[in-house]
């Protein structure tokens, strides 16, 4: 077992986080992993080749990371996942479904991201949970957002105002705030690049263990290799857009 | 025509223009001294003030020509002054496709409305020489409406990036996730209106208002009066800076609701946050 593998084992079996008290109340919250497939997507920009004819297959379940230098294509390439940016070229299938057949909000939804910087909305931790379902329409019970508030380690913060956050309770609240979704799918863009070592360790850990106890589907994009050894079951591995190599973790980095 | 146009070229165009050299000599003094300050606006400072004389001139031609025509010359003259103020006001925002007839649709509908309402309700005479005046006032003012709902809109917008995409990414509805933006672009446009209104006849007595007092009208009906222009300008400016707001807002998205309105990549992070709490609509 490696050492990912077994963390997450840890986690999902009986880590501190994933107790009864805490999911009763967002078990409606938790939908089926979904599987994602990219399909020769490409996105060029004036001429500009940001993401060329990738094609890849993401399990249910999976936690695929995305590796490479500095512009390499990692962030354009997880903004197509959930459409934030149009592929001119190729699709994405969710759970083999073209996902352009999808409304883009209804997608989003599904397809959960976390960015590197949290962008919270002004205003109390409790609304910016909230913000995910009353676009569609849905109310999040008090309970449910200190249910999912305790969940990523800030419990009785729902009245805070996010402009007195440090920066590693905002990305918590990003995440919680992504969940409140239910996605089945999670992107992570750098979640942790912009915290300090303590914060980026405690995001990454809870991240880790979330998505094992949803059964999620994630892609995680990282410039850490070392982070990726520690999260991921598979590494692509990204230069000047085109997809170098893909294969388990341990294999891609073998030498990193 | 011709004689109309030979009887009004007497001793006072000769004055004022003399009058106007006097004032051309004190903006370039004023553009010296900001040269000496390194603010350098002697290239817009000059086509601004020979742009300035010319068209007042071409204005007064075509007034002095037109004086007494009735209400379809007096609409012409209008709308030809509404495409202006659409050219002018788009400039903001070169870059947005649709920026001219949306900045037209604005203008045209929001100093439309209300000289309309001026008309119908006998506010405002027909008569060329009253209709194109004071109809030209609303205009103006439609069109800095326009063009500061405009500027704002793109500020915010392309100050917010990350904000606005968290938003989309949430699954939020495009039109939620800049609602904060429509709302300080509108009301940034309204500002100087309020601020006009407000200040009426305490800081300012506006040409209008002195105009009819010197041609003999009562004081008091002139101020009411005046009152009655203002309030209208703040109409039109309300509604063209909203118009336009709400019609860019629509550019700013695609059809799949992905911001196409940002700076060139790599997107910046604010510097700050929004005002206003994205809230549904």
């Amino acid at each position: 077992m490696s050492p990912a593998t077994a963390i997450r084992s840890a986690r999902f079996i009986g880590g501190p986080e994933t107790t009864e008290a805490t999911l009763r109340p967002s078990a409606g919250l938790q939908p089926q992993a979904m599987a994602l497939e990219t399909r020769h997507l490409s996105r060029t920009v004036v001429e500009r080749v940001l993401v060329s004819d990738i094609s890849v297959q993401v399990q249910p379940g999976e936690v695929l990371a995305v590796v490479g230098p500095s512009g390499a294509g990692k962030s354009s390439f997880l903004r197509l996942l959930n459409r934030l940016d149009e592929p001119t070229g190729g699709t994405v299938c969710l759970n083999g479904r073209d996902y352009r057949e999808l409304a883009p909000q209804e997608l989003r939804r599904r397809v959960g991201m976390v960015m590197q910087v949290a962008y919270l909305f002004p205003g109390t931790v409790a609304a910016n949970v909230a913000f995910g379902p009353r676009q569609r329409s849905a109310r999040l019970l008090p309970e449910q957002i200190a249910a999912l508030l305790e969940r990523v380690g800030l419990p009785g913060y729902q009245e805070r105002d996010v402009i007195n956050l440090s920066g590693g309770e905002a990305q918590r609240v990003s995440l919680a705030r992504a969940l409140a979704n239910a996605p089945e799918a999670l992107l992570l863009d750098e979640p942790t690049s912009a915290l300090d070592d303590v914060s980026a360790r405690g995001i990454e850990d809870l991240v880790l263990s979330i998505i094992r106890e949803r059964r999620m589907t994630c892609v995680i994009v990282t410039h850490n290799t070392v982070q990726a050894h520690r999260v991921a079951d598979r590494t692509m591995m990204l230069e000047a857009g085109k997809l170098v190599t893909i294969g388990p973790t341990k294999e891609v980095l073998r030498d990193r | 025509m011709i004689a109309e146009l030979l009887s009004n070229l007497n001793g006072s165009v000769v004055m004022g223009m003399a009058q106007a050299a006097g004032a051309i000599a004190l903006c370039a003094a004023v553009v010296l001294l900001c040269r000496r300050f390194a603010v350098h606006v002697e290239r817009e400072a000059a086509i601004s003030v020979a742009r300035g004389l010319v068209q007042m001139v071409f204005v007064g031609v075509v007034l002095a020509v037109l004086l007494h025509g009735n209400l379809l010359v007096g609409a012409l003259i209008l709308l030809a002054m509404t495409f202006a103020a659409a050219v002018t006001a788009s400039r903001r925002a070169r870059d947005i496709k649709g920026s001219l007839p949306f900045s037209f649709y604005a203008i045209a509908a929001g100093s439309g409305v209300v000289i309309a309402a001026m008309l119908a309700t006998g506010t405002l005479a027909t008569d060329v020489a009253v209709l194109v005046p004071v109809g030209s006032m609303i205009i103006a003012n439609a069109m800095n409406a326009c063009a500061q709902s405009v500027e704002r809109f793109r500020a915010d917008v392309t100050a917010h990036v990350g904000h606005i995409e968290a938003g989309l990414a949430l699954g939020g509805d495009p039109a939620v996730t800049v609602a904060p933006y429509v709302q300080s672009a509108v009301y940034a446009s309204l500002l100087p209106r309020l601020d006009m209104l407000k200040s009426l006849g305490l800081v300012w007595i506006p040409g209008v208002m002195a105009g009819m007092m010197v041609s003999g009208a009562s004081p008091i009906y002139a101020g009411i009066y005046q009152f009655v222009i203002v309030a209208m300008i703040l109409a039109a400016s309300g509604i063209a800076g909203l118009i336009v707001t709400l019609l860019m807002r629509g550019r700013a998205f695609s059809a799949a609701a992905q911001l196409t309105l940002r700076p060139g990549e790599p997107q910046q992070a604010p510097d700050r946050l929004p005002k206003i709490m994205p809230s549904r609509q």
